[in-house]
């Protein structure tokens, strides 16, 4: 495991940010690897509860994006 | 087989292999300069030295070159080694000190300075160049000249024809020695360019082998024969040699396939219009006038530019950019296309948009044109808005561009709307080129016997927008008219409805079943997961640890089976993955491979051949989301895949088997509304085979139509009309409901039930589908006087005179039309469509009655979009003066001495104009009637301005968000006829798509509700878009809440919205979700 | 306040004796001075049980929930308010109840008052704006004004906005210049303040859920925080759930919350749990220009979705 790498977590609505997540590959955009990605039909289904959590279980960042 | 080791560890390589192949295979890297996959090695870099030793002795051999042999040991990186090499980077430096790669190298070997004098060279002789123009067939170039005079050079150093300029030497040149430059100047007589990549219009190259672009379906890449040199040469063949798939076969020929259809869409679609034949604009010439298709290509953040905004010739970002609208289009004097192309006002509002969106608000945009064109759904809402953001509309048109010597800029001359002569430098200038016809198409069409247009589009009548004159064929898209997304879309659906009418009786006789495979019940059994790792090819594996990452899933809970696939999505490891899935008594499947959105289904599917419920699976992206973008960190990019199979594999272990509810559709359809739009829907679903019942408030159908003249293809309206509503009446399958009006709806998509009221009659109409038809009406003005004299009235009104044959229009000697009389005002800030083409169309028909009759047209903007522009040009030839006016300054209406008096300040004399009218035609708007009711019935939204909000804007026109809704007429937006009777074919025909399956498979991600934890507050049921949750109203649970699994999306609203936590969804449950948070950051 | 009480007891002794409801819900004394407690009285004989005064802080509407038959109850400004949340939220229905309102001129600070002396307090009486507290060490005679609560003070409902009777004249309802002056203070600290501020303020929490079970809000059958599959929140002590507990409970009153003030008045730590809760309550009038509890046909505005919604937060 790498030292102080950040972790940020990723709730992306799959029917938008997911697919850009996807596209952003297809271009071969470069980005660090911090990213991790939970996909959600919708960003209407995140409970502020999956926040507070992520949080709690030691995320840097939570990003929400859809 | 022969075994060696390698560094100490036992491996296996084939007969032959080089020790290079065997090391690449066990992830051993060992550096190298010359070596090439597709070529045979050569030994020449020297750099891949590594220590064999035989038994007896060690001895330093080169790995690319060295065949490998039972029981020999080779180590890759031993202190020897290292020095060995080191002292080949050394002098390799010290020849070429100036080598970003070999800097790199000396670097890494901590070589500050060689000990040998350096030169200045930047050729290693590796000789890949020669061994690969070899492999091209052509053997252009070789190692000429002896000892230190040795260089790459062609036979006696002279330019030839023998090298094709592909550039294969300088692709795999090492150190950038060869460049195109130097093919061009020392290699080759024949010219070497860059091939254009199509989808980039040109703006970027390509390969010969190449995907056309990121999203095309399929993703597959194909070979450009024109430039393969595969097939100039017969050399080549890398590509063959490399795929590890075998799937190059050089061999294939296009082929001729002959189909036996019974009905024909042509949808070729439309070319954008050259302009490189305009030198007055110097587009050919001058890389700062570029078309806007490639400004879209400079805007797309997967562009040339990754979407910054840069001009072509030195990279600068523009502060200035004109756009030049009509260039292709509306013009007979430098190209033959007077139509409008109807699109090009929209797409330049919205480039320039978008371009002050990327470069900031001072970037300075101005449009050049002749009218602003914004008549589709919420242009006009646009266009305002982009006037608001200060981009600037100047309405002349430009005559030329002239290039400024000492820069890359470029000034413009043109005519203010006050006659003033104005230079302005610009940046960047983007021409809004037109659509137009390809001879190509042209061809086909002369072939196929289809008649054409003056415009070389497709001709249709009003009444059968997308029937060609060879029945049996129709027509889509911009090959029947120039016309923009939501338009084409429409078209498609109609077209698609229409020949599925012809066919109708045809339907389901060329089915083919597939078997069912039982399900296996897993219910309380213990996870058995199986993790599929996917190495694509080399996407994935090139930069993740494939075998790494299997391994570890391998010590993850409840994962039974591991494997690596080389392409987890070909035929072959399907049917393998639902063997080991059968074979393992697996129940949870994770394949960490590529993207869900595009190949879940495909997993899934692998799935039920096992006999696994397809919910029994997680997909984990570790391509788009780890390889693709990590590329420079591999170790991090293998970590990432690891965190996402893990969190994938604790989620598919709380995955459970999903039902999708079957649902019966009652084949049975009530269209509301008995206009134009309405009688057609009714007609195309009749003709597919289903009852239709036509709700119409009004004594008689056929709506707004009753009230219209002719059309502007000059067909009759009232005989057209007639003869579809006799065949709609005469229809045995279409049930007319007269004078009857809708008081409530209940159900959903498939089974609906509605409450008619017919001369105070209750009744009730149960269907599977419903086609909103209800339409619109016509704006009664409170301004222009309008109802204080006999000679002041609308455009309907003149329609009827002319409808009634009035004698009396024959007398008038003076008519005047106003034009947006109610439409793009502030309070109705959308255009009513029709007007211009129809007010134009009354003035020729009264030129025709009278041609001594002096007519006058005072508008804003004349909208004569499409082939209507042909009605434009008429009426200016025919001698009717177009005066315009501006919103803040409308023309004035004097009743004095019983006369009509219009005062109008005349755009070019600048001077007050009084016109004495006899008649005075008001053209008013198309207003909604904003049927909140309705909408509520149905739960379909009302945009602000009334008119109904379809699914999608550009790609659902015809259908609600709303299951079984659909949508066609004027009720969507203002229209003329005969999109308005091809909006209704299409509505039917996506109508068709719903019931013509019968039934209904809903997902089974859908939300479901725990009654013993719901407190019934209501919260879901009032919050949810798609109205799936309501309040059970009977059983064990009444008043708590429950969900209609047909109506829910699966979106989660509800269930994040939930206070008491009742509400589950299946497939992204809270604890699915919950244990792929928990997993994230688990120690590894 | 005396007035009042004999005109709720009169009304409470009226339904009860011809049957029209089943119980009268109110507040009796309670076993120590200067509070009472809700009580449900069924019988006319326990008329005398009821009373009245500025110690009844608790809010009645938490106890009108899942009864068949017809209540009466008495209701303050805010009860009122959430009797009609709950009614809009389905809780109840407006004709299985018979409302009791109560002009209000505010609730004591029990704390405050406490803080005064250095012994229990053996005896408190009021009369109209004088308060008598007495200890064993001494007696104060107390201004009622400044010792109302804080909710109080800020109150701009006084008066029940639903009623089927009144138990005295309606009282002039105040107009604020700045109705959330203790929001303001804390939005305008710099985050870390704003931090330690949330930090400080629920340091002492026990978790005991006073708040929660004083809440007519807090009504669903499992809370979140007891919930086990999933578990939403951490059980314990630990900072990051004791914070998660009072984060997602404000969230859930958001727009909904009427400011009664019973959590704060249940809370043996004496946490203002309210700085949550008004800083909601403050975004919602302003996001929406939405006060809970004022319109039986409405549904708080994070219930419904309307295309008018403001969406400025994305870009």
């Amino acid at each position: 495991m790498v030292e102080n790498n950040t972790k940020i977590v990723a709730f992306l609505c799959n029917w938008c940010s997911y697919g850009a997540a996807d596209l952003a590959g297809v271009s071969r955009m470069q980005y660090p690897a911090d990213i991790r990605v939970i996909r959600i039909p919708c960003t209407g289904r995140l409970s502020p509860k999956f926040i507070l959590s992520a949080l709690r279980e030691g995320a840097d960042a939570v990003w929400v994006s859809g | 087989m022969v075994t060696f080791k390698l560094n100490g560890k036992e491996v296996q390589g084939e007969d032959g292999q080089y020790i290079i192949q065997v090391a690449e295979k066990y992830g051993v890297e060992i550096p190298t300069l010359c070596h090439h996959k597709a070529l045979e090695p050569a030994g020449m870099c020297r750099i891949c030295t590594v220590e064999l030793f035989d038994g007896r002795r060690t001895k330093f051999v080169t790995a690319c070159n060295y065949p490998i042999w039972e029981g020999m040991q080779i180590n890759t990186n031993t202190p020897a080694v290292h020095q060995g090499r080191k002292l080949i980077v050394e002098m390799l430096y010290a020849r070429c000190p100036e080598v970003p790669l070999l800097k790199k190298l000396a670097k890494e070997y901590k070589i500050k300075e060689p000990r040998f004098p350096k030169q200045d060279d930047d050729c290693i002789l590796c000789g890949l160049c020669v061994r690969m123009c070899e492999r091209m067939g052509n053997s252009a170039i070789s190692l000429t000249g002896r000892g230190t005079d040795m260089k790459i050079d062609t036979p006696f150093g002279l330019q030839s024809d023998v090298c094709m300029a592909c550039g294969a030497c300088a692709s795999v040149c090492p150190t950038g020695h060869i460049t195109l430059e130097k093919i061009k100047n020392e290699f080759t007589k024949q010219h070497p360019f860059m091939i254009p990549s199509e989808y980039e219009m040109g703006l970027k190259g390509r390969k010969p082998v190449y995907v056309p672009y990121a999203q095309a379906v399929p993703n597959t890449p194909a070979i450009d024969r024109e430039v393969c040199m595969h097939f100039k040469s017969g050399g080549c063949g890398v590509c063959s040699d490399i795929c590890q798939m075998d799937a190059i076969d050089y061999t294939m020929e296009d082929e001729i396939i002959e189909i036996d259809a019974g009905a024909v869409v042509l949808s070729p679609g439309f070319t954008p219009f050259d302009p490189s034949k305009f030198d007055n604009y110097g587009y050919a010439n001058h890389p700062n006038v570029m078309t806007a298709m490639e400004f879209e290509r400079i805007l797309s953040a997967s562009g040339p530019t990754s979407g910054h905004l840069t001009r072509m010739s030195d990279h600068k970002e523009p502060k200035k950019i004109a756009w030049f609208q009509c260039v292709g289009s509306r013009d007979m004097n430098k190209c033959d296309n007077k139509y409008c192309s109807s699109v090009c006002c929209m797409y330049a509002l919205k480039e320039a948009v978008i371009a002050k969106e990327h470069a900031g608000d001072d970037l300075d945009c101005a449009i050049f044109y002749m009218d602003m064109r914004t008549h589709g759904k919420d242009f006009e809402r646009y266009y305002n808005r982009a006037q608001d953001q200060g981009i600037r509309f100047l309405r002349s048109r430009v005559h030329t561009v002239d290039p400024l010597h000492d820069s890359d800029d470029l000034q413009v001359t043109y005519v203010t709307e006050s006659g003033e002569k104005v230079d302005e430098i610009f940046d960047m200038i983007v021409l809004s080129i037109g659509l137009e016809i390809s001879p190509e198409i042209v061809d086909m069409a002369k072939k196929l016997g289809i008649e054409l247009t003056d415009g070389n589009f497709a001709k249709t009548s009003t009444f059968k927008p997308v029937e060609t004159n060879k029945k049996g064929i129709f027509v889509a898209g911009a090959f029947q008219g120039p016309k923009d997304i939501p338009q084409s879309v429409v078209d498609s659906n109609a077209a698609a409805g229409e020949a599925g009418a012809m066919l109708a009786s045809a339907r389901n006789t060329q089915t083919k079943l597939p078997e069912v495979i039982p399900e296996t019940n897993i219910i309380g059994d213990r996870p058995r997961i199986g993790v599929f790792v996917c190495k694509c090819g080399t996407n994935i594996a090139s930069v993740v640890n494939v075998p790494n990452v299997r391994d570890y899933a391998a010590t993850l809970p409840y994962v039974e089976y591991c494997s690596d696939n080389l392409y987890s999505c070909s035929q072959d490891t399907q049917e393998s993955m639902s063997q080991i899935i059968k074979a393992n008594n697996l129940n949870r499947i994770v394949v960490a491979a590529c993207t869900p959105k595009t190949h879940e289904p495909l997993f899934q599917e692998t799935l039920v051949n096992a006999g696994l419920n397809k919910y029994l699976f997680e997909m984990t992206n570790i391509r788009n989301h780890a390889s693709w973008v990590h590329k420079d960190t591999p170790e991090l990019a293998t970590q990432k895949a690891k965190d996402l199979v893990r969190m994938a594999v604790s989620k598919v272990a709380l995955m459970e088997p999903l039902e999708e509810a079957e649902l019966q559709v009652n084949p049975v359809a009530m269209v509301i509304g008995g206009g134009i739009s309405g009688i057609t829907a009714a007609k195309t679903l009749a003709q597919q085979g289903y009852h239709v019942h036509v709700v119409e408030k009004d004594q008689r159908l056929g709506g707004q139509a009753n009230n219209l003249f002719h059309t502007y293809k000059d067909e009759d309206i009232a005989k057209e009309l007639g003869s579809l509503v006799q065949e709609v009446e005469n229809n045995e399958k279409i049930h007319i409901h007269l004078n009857t009006t809708l008081e409530a709806v209940e159900g959903f998509v498939g089974n609906f039930k509605s409450e008619l009221l017919c001369n105070k009659e209750p009744s009730s109409l149960e269907h599977g589908i419903a086609v909103i038809a209800t339409g619109a009406k016509a704006y009664i003005p409170n301004e222009y006087e309008y109802g204080k004299d006999d000679r002041i009235m609308t455009t309907l009104d003149l329609d009827k005179r002319f409808i009634d044959r009035d004698p009396s229009l024959k007398a008038l000697n003076a008519a005047v039309f106003i034009q947006c009389v109610g439409s793009r005002e502030p309070d109705r800030p959308y255009c009513s469509r029709v007007c211009c083409t129809h007010s134009i169309d009354n003035a020729l028909a009264l030129k025709k009655i009278n041609p001594e009759m002096e007519i006058f047209i005072l508008y804003r903007d004349i909208r004569t979009y499409g082939e209507r522009e042909y009605k434009y040009q008429a009426a200016r030839e025919a001698g009717i003066i177009f005066v315009r006016y501006a919103l803040e300054n409308k023309p004035d209406i004097q009743l004095k001495e019983g006369k009509v008096l219009v005062t109008v300040t005349d755009h070019v004399l600048g001077q007050p104009l009084e016109i004495e009218a006899d008649l005075l035609t008001l053209a008013t708007a198309i207003v909604p009637n904003k049927d909140e009711r309705l909408a509520n019935f149905f739960k379909v939204p009302l945009n602000e301005d009334g008119f109904f909000v379809e699914r999608h804007a550009k790609l659902g026109p015809s259908e609600f968000a709303t299951d079984g809704v659909f949508l066609c007429g004027l009720a969507h937006y203002p229209k003329p006829i005969d999109e308005a009777i091809a909006h209704g074919q299409a509505a039917a025909s996506r109508a068709v798509t719903l019931l013509a399956k019968e039934t209904i498979h809903t997902s089974g991600n859908v939300a479901n509700i725990d009654p013993m934890v719901c407190s019934s507050c209501g919260v879901c049921v009032s919050i949810c878009p798609y109205a799936a949750p309501s309040f059970a109203t009977q059983g064990r649970f009444e008043g708590t809440a429950e969900i209609n699994p047909v109506l829910c999306k699966g979106c989660g609203l509800c269930v994040a919205s939930c206070r008491s936590g009742a509400i589950h969804l299946k497939g992204f449950d809270t604890n699915q979700i919950f244990a792929q948070i928990f997993a994230m950051n688990e120690a590894v | 306040m005396n007035t009042c009480i004999n005109k709720i007891r009169e009304l409470s002794f009226e339904l009860l004796d011809k049957g029209e409801v089943e119980k009268v819900i109110g507040f009796a004394n309670g076993t120590i001075p200067m509070a009472t407690s809700p009580i449900a009285i069924t019988s006319t004989k326990d008329i005398e049980t009821l009373v009245f005064n500025s110690t009844c802080g608790l809010n009645l509407a938490n106890y009108i929930r899942q009864h068949k038959g017809k209540i009466a109850v008495i209701a303050k400004g805010c009860d009122t308010r959430n009797i009609v949340t709950h009614i809009v939220e389905n809780q109840v229905q407006r004709d299985q109840l018979y409302i009791i309102g109560v002009p209000c001129n505010g609730m004591i600070d029990k704390t405050k008052i406490a803080s005064l002396f250095e012994d229990d307090i053996i005896e408190f009486s009021e009369d109209g704006n004088a308060l008598t507290v007495k200890s064993a060490l001494k007696e104060e005679t107390l201004n009622k004004t400044d010792y109302l609560r804080q909710n109080c003070r800020l109150c701009l409902h006084k008066n029940p906005v639903i009623y089927d009777a009144l138990a005295a004249d309606l009282v002039e309802e105040q107009t604020l210049e700045s109705p959330y002056p203790d929001v303001k203070k804390i939005e305008a600290m710099t985050p870390d303040t704003k931090w330690q501020h949330f930090q400080d303020l629920t340091k002492n929490c026990i978790r005991c859920y006073a708040c929660r079970n004083a809440c007519p809000l807090c009504y669903c059958p499992t809370c979140f925080v007891d919930e086990s599959g999933p578990q939403w929140v951490g059980k314990g002590q630990n900072t990051t759930d004791v914070n998660t507990f009072h984060f997602l409970r404000a969230f859930h009153c958001a727009g909904r919350c009427t400011d009664c003030g019973a959590c704060v008045e249940a809370c043996p730590m004496d946490i203002n749990v309210r700085d949550f809760t008004r800083k909601l309550n403050k975004d919602v009038f302003d996001l929406f220009g939405w006060e809970a509890g004022l319109d039986i046909t409405k549904r708080p505005p994070l219930d419904a979705y309307s295309p008018d919604d403001p969406d400025d937060f994305i870009k």
